[in-house]
């Protein structure tokens, strides 16, 4: 008979130590429910190899096979890849619809219609200067509020103009910030490429480095807000990233190549370099801006000159919105052709141009905002909707569950404790044949 | 097997419904203290869109009727003064036919005459008539005086157009032609009502059978043409004024459909608001309970 004495003993400790892997492995899921990235893990327990008997161990002679207990085959982490990669598709969709709903808010404030005051109202207040003036072409003080009015509406459509300028600027500053060289993609590529080499070393000795794989991971979620992803695995435990319409990867292995120039990354860079750079969002706006302030200017001017006065506003061909400024001063503004005072055909054909083209291009505009910005926003919301899916189904996967692990834990803690009891039974069996037996009448 | 529903989905979702049923009840609230819809572009595009050009037609239906009550003053003040210069007209008609009856001796005439003399500078001196510090008899000339009083009898306005918007492209002249009625005196022998009443004057004056015949032939045909004028004038300017009452109303009823349009348009249902915002409330508050209940429960409160 080749089965030891002890054999029990040993079954019984394999046993006690699996158990305790396992609860080691529950504590580690508990200790990180809240970590963000974190896939939960477990011991994957598997019976060890049986005990080879010869023949003649059963009745029928037949030899047989006798179990030795349990042994941890590996620790795994639990967690669907394909998920991964739609959770990162969505995230950069995400990524570039908040950052142009961000952009477009400023964009909109700036506008402030509609209200008291917008320019919309600013250009109801001209209209009815002139008119007022009509009425009493001979009075200074028309004429002089009629100026005023005029200065104040030039002034806030070049404040107008400043103000997308400087919302155009900023969504350049921050892409900059993050895409240059120190900026957030450097870096977070930078870690990438030494998580790379640290996982490929532990692969080439042989432990699955779990915890290591779920920080590349964050890390890869976290770029996919940035711009399109594409993580490809060369199968030496490193990965190899694409990044948005970069010529190079990234990361390839351990060499970070980073800044390279975009084009059309898509995500949150792609929607910063849409409404910044020439001809994107916020320079159509501008231009449009432009278009009305020169149609204004130039439908007054035809009439104020006709009379063969000066003209009312100048600007400067091709930035008409930012130099528009009133040319004449109170006592230069033409009522009428005619040289007597009380003529009011200029003052009143002027007048009349209320609800004229120039008005109906700056509502076109602010329609045109209002409606991108409305579809952005949507477009965000649908977006959050499916990221949140997506993170559900994985954390569904991944995610640590308290009151599974609370279950593990007591299934492991009597499984221990079993363990620990046959350990106890076999060592009485032990003490009665060594300490007891043969010892008759003593 | 279902799906496993972990801590981090559950309090996930508990804050997101949360941060949900918040973001609804600060719209609405938002909507209820400003009380209106549409408070920026993107909150309905298209209803900005309108609400900008009912604004636009409001301001335009605001201005017109300013417009409006100008002129109507304008034409109150011009009204007045034919009115008076057709009183004057009237007395100069008796004088003129008691002055043509030969019983009169020359010191009554002479007395006739210095009155038709006083007359005729009251015509000027009504043709001065203003608005507002304007001259209304000048054409566009309105800070010259028409006729000097005690001078000549020549015109000093001109023939101007002084108009008035009350509608998009529709402008009303409000004044009238007075050189057409008053003329620019004997000096100008245009028949006019200066030149007759200097006429007059001067016939009786005259005492010569043949000004005898003319005070009763043709100074008092002149007069009566140029009083036909007058009235003609007059008629004008009453409907002048009658159009701009006609648009004063008009313009009264844009304006209030008009704010009523804007009203619906841009202006918060208050009703529909707040039944909205009690809803929203009381979601907020079940959200509130069940999500402190549900995140603080755990295994960990049965097990021993």
């Amino acid at each position: 008979m080749a089965v030891s004495t002890f054999g029990g003993l040993q079954t019984a400790l394999r046993g006690l130590l699996a158990q305790q892997r396992s609860l080691d492995v529950t504590s580690h899921n508990v200790a990180n429910a809240s970590t963000p990235g974190f896939s939960r893990q477990e011991a994957v327990l598997s019976a060890s190899a049986a005990l080879k008997i010869p023949a003649g161990a059963v009745q029928s002679g037949a030899g047989a096979q006798l179990g030795t207990g349990v042994d941890v085959l590996a620790y795994r982490r639990l967690r669907d890849q394909f998920l991964d990669v739609q959770y990162r598709g969505q995230a950069m969709r995400l990524g570039g619809l908040a950052a142009q709903v961000r952009g477009m808010e400023t964009v909109e404030v700036a506008f402030s219609e509609p209200g008291e005051n917008g320019i919309a109202n600013q250009l109801q207040e001209f209209w009815s200067g002139w008119e007022s003036l009509a009425n009493a072409p001979e009075n200074p003080a028309a004429r002089q509020a009629l100026v005023e009015k005029a200065r104040g509406l030039t002034t806030s459509i070049a404040a107008l103009d400043s103000q997308l300028a400087t919302a155009g600027e900023e969504a350049a500053a921050e892409y900059a910030s993050i895409a240059g060289a120190g900026g957030e993609v450097g870096q977070i590529a930078g870690e990438i490429a030494k998580l790379n080499e640290t996982i490929r070393s532990s692969l080439s000795s042989g432990a699955a480095p779990n915890d290591l794989y779920d920080r590349r991971d964050l890390l890869l979620d976290q770029l996919s807000e940035m711009a399109q992803v594409t993580v490809t695995d060369p199968g030496d435990g490193t990965v190899e990233v694409g990044f948005g319409d970069a010529a190079a990867p990234l990361v390839e292995g351990t060499t970070v190549t980073w800044p390279q120039t975009l084009t059309e990354p898509g995500g949150k860079l792609g929607a910063l370099l849409k409404l910044s750079e020439p001809g994107g969002t916020v320079a159509s706006y501008r231009a449009a801006l432009d278009s009305f302030a020169k149609e204004l200017a130039d439908s007054v001017n035809a009439i104020h000159t006709s009379g063969g006065g000066p003209p009312f506003f100048s600007y400067v061909a091709g930035a008409a919105a930012s130099t528009l400024t009133v040319a004449v001063g109170a006592a230069e503004v033409e009522t009428s052709a005619e040289a007597p005072v009380g003529g009011n055909d200029i003052a009143l054909a002027i007048g009349a141009l209320r609800g004229s083209a120039a008005e109906q291009m700056y509502s076109s505009l602010v329609s045109r905002v209002g409606t991108d910005m409305s579809e952005a926003r949507r477009g965000e919301e649908n977006a959050q909707s499916l990221v949140l899916a997506v993170q559900e189904r994985r954390e569904s996967t991944s995610g640590v569950s308290l009151d599974e692990e609370m279950t593990n834990m007591v299934r492991f803690q009597r499984a221990y404790q079993a363990s620990a009891r046959a350990m106890t039974s076999f060592d009485e069996a032990l003490d009665v044949l060594i300490n007891r037996t043969g010892r008759v009448g003593l | 097997m279902s799906a496993r529903i972990t801590n981090t989905m559950l309090s996930r979702t508990v804050l997101r419904d949360l941060n949900n049923a918040d973001f609804r009840l600060s719209n609405t609230q938002r909507k209820l203290s400003s009380g209106k819809q549409l408070t920026r572009p993107s909150d309905d595009p298209f209803a900005v869109g309108r609400a900008m050009r009912l604004r636009s037609d409001l301001e335009g239906i605001r201005q017109y009727k300013r417009n409006v009550d100008d002129g109507s003053g304008w034409a109150t003040a011009t009204e007045a003064a034919l009115s008076r210069i057709t009183d004057v007209l009237q007395r100069a008609r008796e004088l003129l036919v008691a002055g043509g009856n030969d019983s009169n001796g020359p010191v009554a005439r002479e007395a006739i005459a210095t009155e038709i003399e006083e007359l005729t500078e009251s015509v000027k001196q009504e043709a001065n008539a203003t608005y507002g510090g304007r001259y209304v008899f000048s054409g566009t000339a309105t800070e010259t005086a028409p006729y000097a009083i005690g001078g000549a009898d020549t015109y000093a306005g001109n023939a101007g157009t002084v108009a008035r918007a009350i509608g998009a492209g529709v402008s009303v002249p409000i004044n009238v032609d007075v050189h057409a009625l008053l003329g620019d005196g004997q000096g100008a022998a245009d028949n006019k009502l200066l030149d007759t009443m200097r006429d007059i004057a001067e016939n009786l004056r005259g005492g010569t059978p043949a000004d005898a015949e003319a005070l009763r032939n043709t100074d008092l045909s002149r007069l009566d043409s140029n009083l036909d004028e007058l009235t003609r004038v007059r008629a004008v300017v009453g409907s002048t004024s009658n159009r701009l009452q006609t648009a004063g109303r008009r313009l009264d009823e844009l304006e209030e459909s008009s704010l009523d349009l804007l009203s619906k348009t841009e202006d918060v249902d208050m009703a529909e608001a707040l039944v909205n915002y009690s809803t929203q409330k009381s979601a907020y508050e079940s959200a509130l309970h069940s999500g402190a209940d549900i995140v603080q429960m755990s295994l960990l409160d049965f097990l021993r």
